[in-house]
């Protein structure tokens, strides 16, 4: 056991406090990471709740057959709002709000590379949320003044067309996608140029935190999709505006050259969202099994592999066009490849829990039922990835089911995880844990309700984005569960939320370090102060807390 | 960049907090939005842009605008209430998990390409024997790449094509390199009976994984396959390409380097040797609640 002076506690004077004017000019102007994170994180979760209201109103028109809950032309632009909400301005915001906060604290910096890039990337992001939401107001479409865009979340030519979508609706989601996509490339720059040129002496590449590994790959893959997904919505702009006829099948266009132009994004944004995932278990699993993560060299190895396979298997989600045999073989191929360095990284989660110690504290709740959720999502994955299986579910329930699979059952979970195993570094309050256990299994037997029970509408043949449906189907049973299902995620989710709040204030003190954890972020005070580390630290293995812990048992002496 | 420390100077410099980012940020996004409504947003958007760039570019030009945070130092305690357990002695003959020797990639890849050529012999001979044509194999492997010869006759089958020898010699040479890899990584974790487990196990496993697999992958080999040339055939790729693995030098691994100096020089039996070891040299100690 050791100690060591490597934080100091915030004795900042701060502009005096109780005048409202000062704190908000305070958070407008700051180019902190820590805040910016902070209002990453704070924006995002008012979108979750927004999308998940959504979802929770979709599901009320499908609970029973021949429902009129809300209008057909409603239920259009609710789906496309959910996905559209979800994806750009809840999912990647609090993946970038959580990257923000803990890559500088964990690799030893005193703050990202650009800290005003960062404010410029954050705010730009948020005004784009700002403008889908805007069109409720203003984007007059198909149906009347006040419209919001149903064109559904991957927009498909040539229902964007203007004849088929006219008014504005459209391109306020054209717009806010693209405004919002230059905020993501500014954070993604950020991020990578923190990571190569920030760390902190010692902090070699093999000794990186795997989080911020995560988080490289990740911006990586932020630069080569946003750019085809930006061309992409401004030659729709062209084509609605210009007269340009890139999507428009009547003029010699090509409607299936947007699906390319679409899904060259959409499947890698799918891991954009989902490696942060990763990274937060391959920080938690450890800590909470007390045992260092199991192949280390491996996991990096498979997150860069899955980086580029990534971005080889996009059509996948165009089977059904009719790809032709040789397109066909390919994309069942690659789809497939991918799943080796994934069960690579679920083997060495496992191993790591193998012989752990392992303590059920909520964050390890989450990660265990993430990694369980992630693998049948994995397989419900490689069903769809052969082809003829997917002409037979493409577009039906079943594959809605399986990338909630992932999206909640693995993303959603880790999320959470990460808010219970942080949330003390970022207030200096612990989560109370009674709530979050009642949180973590409500939502547990919500999310299982809902999405097991999801794949079998599909297979009996209930199509996506489907208003309503008959009695005679056999599908209404099943709809009612998994409309139930999902009011229980919503109370859980309610649970969560005032677990925030009443712990901002009654919290139990967390102190620096509550987790015995490895990482540098411990080392400093809760919250940090701004400029995080009082001295420079240096560090000496993966694990620089362990090494100041058990001085006579250092990883450094180990470590190759 | 700031590498200034608290402890010497009291003080730390960072970035001024600063309004022109929002600004930038706010303009660019009513420029945009201006298409969609009216251009005095637009021209509002313009104002920002440019006001938020000037003022941008003041705060980095000529220097970066800094201001000093205060600091004062308090100890922050890193310990754990936790200490450290050896590991449970369980017996002397601990089952040691990291192999300090594993063989070479590379003949991983010599074994894998041994074992198809290898291969080719009991397979050539079922087609000819069955068949009365070599080709009748190659065609049928290759025919999971062409969708169009799902419905191939016997007799078209037998034939020679040009298009179906470079397919069947691609997937078989590609499925041949992977298998030879995975000896590699894999001999030496059960080193007692290599003819077994090279020569029987593997092929025998991976027969059950295709006997499984095979109607999605091919469907048209899924028809034809002869369970028991296809069982041959595997076995004899086994031995041949275990073998040509097993012939090769062993490399070191990093668990080598961890090894006390006499075990590395010879003089003494080490871990993964069958003698028992000392503790630090194998597994590493990890912690435990004071109990
Ligand atoms: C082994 C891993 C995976 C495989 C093999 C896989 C395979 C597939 C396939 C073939 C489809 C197309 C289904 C169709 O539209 O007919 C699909 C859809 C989808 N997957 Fe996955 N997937 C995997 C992992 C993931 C992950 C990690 C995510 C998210 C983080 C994800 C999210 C999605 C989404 C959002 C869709 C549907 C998009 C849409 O149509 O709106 N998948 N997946
Ligand atoms: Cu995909």
């Amino acid at each position: 056991m050791a100690t060591q002076t490597t934080a100091v506690v915030d004795r900042t004077v701060h502009a005096p406090r109780g005048r409202v004017f000062d704190v908000v000019k305070e958070w407008l102007t700051t180019v902190d990471h820590k805040k910016i994170g902070l209002m990453y994180i704070g924006y995002a979760l008012i979108f979750l709740l927004i999308a998940g209201v959504e979802a929770l109103m979709m599901r009320i028109q499908l609970a029973v057959p021949n429902n009129h809950f809300v209008s057909p032309q409603t239920f259009n632009q609710l789906f496309t709002m959910h996905g559209t909400t979800m994806v750009f301005f809840a999912g990647m915001p609090i993946l970038f709000g959580f990257g923000n906060y803990l890559v500088p604290l964990m690799i030893g910096a005193r703050d990202m590379a650009f800290p005003r890039l960062n404010a410029f990337s954050f705010w730009i992001s948020a005004f784009g949320g700002f403008l889908l939401y805007y069109s409720y107001f203003g984007g007059s479409g198909m149906y009347g003044a006040g419209s919001a865009p149903d064109v559904g979340w991957f927009a498909y030519a040539p229902l964007t067309a203007r004849v088929f979508s006219p008014g504005h609706s459209t391109d306020y989601w054209t717009l806010s996608i693209l405004v919002s996509g230059v905020g993501s490339i500014g954070t993604a720059l950020n991020i990578v140029a923190t990571i190569l040129c920030m760390r902190c002496p010692g902090m070699k590449m093999n000794r990186l935190p795997l989080l911020a590994w995560l988080y490289l790959v990740t911006s990586g893959l932020v630069f080569v999709t946003i750019s085809p997904l930006t061309a992409a919505q401004i030659m729709l702009m062209l084509d609605r505006y210009l007269g340009a006829h890139f999507f428009d099948t009547q003029a010699g266009g090509s409607a299936v050259l947007w699906m390319h132009f679409f899904w060259i994004f959409g499947h890698p944004e799918v891991y954009i969202l989902v490696l942060p995932a990763f990274g937060f278990a391959s920080e938690i699993i450890p800590v909470f099994s007390r045992k260092a993560i199991f192949g280390y060299p491996a996991m990096v190895a498979a997150t860069v592999g899955i980086g580029f396979i990534s971005l080889t298997v996009w059509a996948h989600h165009m089977f059904t066009v009719g790809l032709g045999a040789p397109g066909n073989a390919f994309f069942t191929f690659s789809t497939m490849v991918i799943s080796v360095p994934t069960g690579i990284k679920v083997f060495n989660w496992l191993a790591t829990l193998w012989g752990g110690k392992i303590h059920f504290e909520v964050p390890m709740l989450f990660s265990l039922g993430f990694l369980f959720q992630f693998v049948v999502a994995g397989l419900t994955g490689i069903m769809l990835s052969v082809s003829p299986f997917d002409w037979q579910l493409g577009s039906s329930y079943f594959v809605v089911a399986h990338f909630h699979y992932v999206l909640v059952g693995a993303i959603v979970f880790m999320i959470f995880a990460a808010f219970y195993y942080w949330y003390p570094k970022m207030t200096g309050r612990m989560l109370d844990k009674k709530l979050g256990q009642w949180h973590f299994w409500l939502f547990l037997i919500g999310f299982h309700v809902t999405f097991d029970l999801m794949h079998i509408p599909g297979l009996l043949g209930m199509p996506r984005r489907i208003y309503t449906y008959e009695a005679d189907r056999g599908w209404a049973g099943l709809n009612m569960a998994v409309s139930i299902g999902g009011a229980i995620q919503g109370i859980a989710t309610l649970i969560f939320v005032y677990n925030l709040v009443h712990s901002y204030f009654k919290g139990k003190e967390a102190g620096a370090d509550p987790w015995d954890a490895w990482t540098l972020e411990w080392s400093t005070a809760s919250p940090p102060p701004a400029y995080n580390f009082a001295e420079t630290p240096t560090v000496e293995s993966r694990r620089p807390l362990w090494d100041l812990k058990h001085p006579n048992d250092p990883d450094s002496k180990y470590e190759g | 960049m700031h590498h200034d420390d608290a402890t010497t100077t009291g003080q730390i410099q960072l970035p001024t907090p600063t309004v022109w980012p929002i600004v930038l940020a706010l303009g660019v996004a009513l420029l945009v939005t201006a298409l969609v409504t009216s251009v005095y947003i637009g021209a509002l958007g313009l104002v920002l842009i440019l006001m938020g760039s000037v003022g941008w570019f003041r705060q980095v030009l000529p220097h970066e605008a800094h201001e000093p945070v205060p600091v004062e130092t308090e100890e922050i305690r890193v310990e754990t209430a936790r200490r450290l357990l050896k590991a449970a002695p369980i017996s002397d003959e601990r089952r040691k998990i990291l192999p300090i020797e594993s063989f070479r990639i590379s003949s991983g890849i010599k074994g894998g390409l041994a074992g198809g050529f290898a291969m080719t012999v009991p397979a050539g001979i079922f087609s000819v024997v069955k068949y009365h044509s070599f080709w009748y194999a190659v065609n049928l492997m290759a025919a999971g790449g062409f969708v169009s010869w799902a419905g191939a006759s016997n007799q078209f089958l037998g034939e020679f094509h040009l298009r179906g020898l470079l397919a069947a010699t691609a997937i078989h040479g590609m499925i041949s390199i992977l298998v030879g890899l995975l000896y590699v990584a894999m001999l030496h974790m059960f080193p007692k009976y290599p003819i077994l487990s090279a020569g029987f196990v593997v092929p025998l496993i991976f027969t059950g994984l295709m006997h499984t697999a095979i109607g999605v992958v091919s469907p048209i080999l899924n028809q034809r396959i002869e369970w028991f040339w296809f069982v041959a055939s595997q076995i004899f790729f086994g031995l041949v390409c275990g073998f040509v693995v097993n012939l090769h030098d062993k490399v070191r691994t990093p668990q080598f380097q961890a090894l006390p100096f006499a075990v590395r020089a010879g003089f003494e039996m080490g871990p993964g040797t069958g003698a028992p070891t000392d503790d630090a040299a194998g597994k590493k100690n990890e912690e435990e609640n004071q109990a």
